[in-house]
């Protein structure tokens, strides 16, 4: 029987699938590499390391599901976060780490670029808002402030780059991952000539541009040995996570929007125009030459959950985050919707969609004396949520949304899923099983192998069993509150600023060192 | 090993002291406001000091305050990288041992709150020592090293509150990264990080996919890697020093994930050059 597997570089590690024709889920696997945050605003990866975990990965899950069961596989497909950037030499080796997209030590050069005139065209030509995620403004910063490593760098990679470049030898990037590069113009397919100026950078320091259906060459003969594939196999290279989660939930067509919520939150739409906007708060990223997806990002979702409960939550049984997290959606259920007028701002990590705010923070609102613990639980839940509403209201400013389908690992949970309907009143859509991104890369492996005609009819095919829906009561308990999420968020832009300015200044050595929280040593003593 | 009770407060009663081996003191009553190493920490009953080799104990002005305490020093042998090292009267397998000697030296916090059962070993110890019944050396050895271990416990209990394992899981990470060459085994990583090894294997396997044990061999891998494309270290240089038994084993390991061997894999991309 022949079978696809597919390869998503996320952002905390590397996941692969094994998928019947058919796209019934054969086997997977995961596997971790850490980002390292050595300092403030840095955050890279080791090339090395996430090559050695994928060929691990590929290596085992062939061993365990495909070779005893005898089944051919017809073609390997990528799928890749969005936004890395590694520097490689003249012999493909890799100058230092690859950035990840949470890097964000070029922010001063994003910030000057995102209020300038140059800045806006960049913008409305390549659909990337002007950002330190951006490799534009990644490639500019070490143009100027690591000029050893520019002068060095014969390429600017993707870190899906890279590894396709290790297993095939070719240097290639998939339209969707350079549409998030700040660098291409998506309405033309082509580099932006203004966009290569600002980086300092001719096309040729580039990969070359291709469609997602690529073939990206042959594996190398080593590696059709070691992992036991013939030289016919065909290896994709496949598109971004963002694109691919929204074609796996087949959210191609009017009316659609789809949320994902791991540990960072999108809310996305597909189709055939590019959303504008003045104040240049939306992603408009390339599925296809005639295909778009755009939507926002929120820095704040699955982490900020997760760091409440690593401060608030029971660890009896030592770092059961699982159980923890279990026990305080138990306690949040207990609390009706609104959490009785307590509400929570969830910047804690800054903010981009829908208000772009790097020095936002976090806050709870509206305290009375009759608030409990389990309050807070429900109304941490709901300022992510809200956040994540308040960037699907802005979406439906030009995009009329009618049903959502809810992906990862927090999205799914059955009481955020509930929430996230009663918020938008809208009926909500998952997949309790596979994973999003991972069967997005499935339907396009199938229709590049002509068992789809197109990606629409692949996207048509989609089934999402789960429906909630929206409950009238709680929903509009939700929008009454929300109205006052929404004037904070705005309201306290000064004071937002004000705050952020002082925790810099008066941060603790040890922070500014390391981007970590310091270490609780109890008892030490405070100098005087 | 000995006890003291301060009824009252005079200058120059506690001078600045460095020793040889390991002071262990136990608080009884009252607070002590100490320097070890040159930095400031407070002591209440029920927390221990833990002095290392050569780190410098005192106060303020040699004050020494009202209260009482317990302690014990130890000389201790060394380990060739400069770690303590419990010998064989302890009763612990050499790698157990390296790892407790190691959690001790490494432990940056000589502060070790609420710990009673330090207080309750050291009462056990004195016993023994001024009844000298019989067994009683054999019975010294067990406290001791039962002291010993339930340090180190403590500390790597108080460096991981058990909450945030990626916090955790980094930490480990950057001691392996560190220290490649070493021979790890996964109870050794298991007691750096203050876990049993059943637990600890198991939360590995479930945050990262791998086992402890595939973890490193993927780092040494990947480490590998980046020193084959220096072509001015050997290949067995290489080998043992990502913590290889010999450049046999790296080259099976390597060529079983890469399908190259290191002399191949480095021969294709100096090519170019």
């Amino acid at each position: 029987m022949k079978c696809i597997i597919t390869i998503e570089l996320g952002t905390n590690g590397v996941r692969v699938f094994a998928f019947e024709l058919n796209g019934r889920v054969i086997g997977s696997m995961k596997g971790y590499h850490p980002t390292f945050h050595t300092e403030p605003d840095k955050s890279e990866q080791d090339p090395e390391q996430i090559f050695i975990t994928t060929l691990y990965l590929l290596k085992n899950l062939l061993n365990e599901y495909i070779h005893p069961k005898k089944h051919k596989v017809a073609c390997i497909c990528f799928s890749a976060s969005m936004h890395s950037v590694l520097a490689v030499d003249k012999n493909g080796s890799p100058l230092g780490y690859a950035i990840t997209w949470a890097d964000n030590r070029a922010k001063k050069e994003s910030e000057e670029l995102r209020h300038s005139a140059l800045g806006r065209s960049l913008y409305a030509a390549t659909g990337t808002p002007i950002h330190p995620m951006s490799p534009l403004l990644k490639i500019a910063w070490i143009r100027h402030r690591d000029k050893e490593r520019f002068r060095l760098t014969s390429k600017f990679l993707s870190i899906k780059s890279y590894i396709v470049h290790q297993l095939t030898g070719e240097y290639m990037m998939d339209y969707s991952i350079a549409s998030a590069t700040g660098l291409l113009n998506i309405h033309k397919v082509a580099w932006e000539a203004d966009a290569l100026k600002f980086a300092g950078i001719t096309a040729d320091r580039l990969p070359d541009l291709a469609p997602v259906f690529t073939s990206a060459g042959r594996l190398k003969k080593a590696y059709q040995q070691s992992l036991g594939l013939p030289a016919e196999t065909k290896v994709i290279i496949g598109s971004s996570d963002g694109c691919l989660a929204t074609l796996g939930d087949g959210i191609k067509g009017e009316g659609k929007a789809t949320i994902t919520i791991e540990d960072s939150g999108a809310v996305r739409v597909m189709g055939p125009t590019v959303l504008k906007d003045e104040q240049m708060r939306f992603f408009n990223y390339l599925l296809t030459e005639d295909c778009y997806v755009s939507g926002g990002p929120t820095n704040n979702a699955g982490n900020i959950f997760e760091w409440f409960t690593r401060q608030f939550g029971d660890f009896s049984h030592p770092y059961d985050m699982e159980n923890s997290m279990r026990e305080l959606i138990e306690e949040a259920s207990k609390v009706p919707a609104g959490s009785d007028g307590l509400l929570f701002l969830p910047y804690l990590l800054g903010e981009r969609a829908p208000i772009w705010n790097a020095d936002a923070r976090g806050a709870y609102f509206g305290l009375n004396i009759k608030h409990e613990r389990k309050h807070f639980v429900r109304a941490t839940i709901e300022g992510i949520l809200y956040e994540i509403y308040s960037i699907g209201k802005t979406l439906g400013e030009q995009r009329t949304i009618k049903s959502l389908s809810v992906n990862g690992t927090f999205g799914t949970i059955p009481f955020w899923t509930q929430m996230i309907s009663d918020m938008f009143n809208r009926p909500v859509r998952l997949r309790q099983r596979s994973h999003s991104v991972s069967f997005g890369a499935f339907l396009l492996s199938a229709t590049e192998m002509g068992i789809y005609r197109s990606l629409d009819e692949a996207a048509r095919t989609v089934e999402l069993p789960d429906v909630y829906k929206p409950d009238k009561q709680r929903h509009a308990v939700y929008a009454d509150y929300f109205a006052i999420f929404e004037r904070l968020s705005g309201k306290l832009a000064d004071e937002f600023k004000a705050i952020a300015t002082l925790q810099q200044e008066h941060a603790s050595p040890a922070d500014r060192i390391k981007n970590i929280p310091a270490k609780p040593i109890t008892r030490k003593k405070q100098k005087q | 090993m000995g006890a003291k009770k301060n009824g009252s407060i005079q200058p120059n009663t506690f001078p600045t002291t460095t020793t040889e081996g390991i002071r262990i003191y136990y608080i009884i009553e009252g607070r002590f406001e100490w320097h070890i190493a040159h930095q400031p920490y407070s002591f209440y009953p029920g927390d221990v000091a833990l002095v290392l080799p050569g780190s410098p104990l005192g106060s303020d002005n040699g004050i020494l305050e009202i209260g009482s305490f317990t302690w014990i020093h130890l000389r201790m042998q060394k380990a060739a990288n400069g770690h303590m090292l419990p010998g064989k009267w302890s009763g612990l397998s050499e790698s157990e041992g390296a790892a407790i000697g190691k959690i001790l030296s490494l432990n940056s916090t000589p502060a070790l709150s609420r710990f009673a059962e330090a207080g309750k070993i050291l009462k056990y110890i004195h016993t023994e020592l001024f009844s000298q019944e019989i067994g009683y050396q054999a019975r010294i050895n067990h406290h001791v090293a039962g002291l010993l271990i339930q340090s180190a416990r403590q500390m790597t209990r108080q460096n991981y509150s058990g909450r945030d394992f990626p916090k955790t899981f980094m930490h480990l990470e950057e001691m392996l990264r560190q220290n490649l060459a070493h021979q790890w085994t996964v109870e050794e990583m298991a007691a750096m990080v203050g876990l049993s090894t059943t637990l600890f294997n198991e939360r590995v396997k479930s945050y990262s996919g791998f086992s402890p044990i595939n973890y490193l061999i993927n780092l040494r891998i990947s480490e590998a890697i980046k020193l084959l494309r220096r072509p001015e270290i050997s290949v067995t240089d290489i080998a043992l020093d990502t913590g290889f038994y010999s450049s046999q084993h790296f080259s099976t390991t390597f060529k079983r994930l890469t399908g190259f061997r290191p002399s191949e894999f480095r021969k294709n991309h100096l090519r170019n050059k």
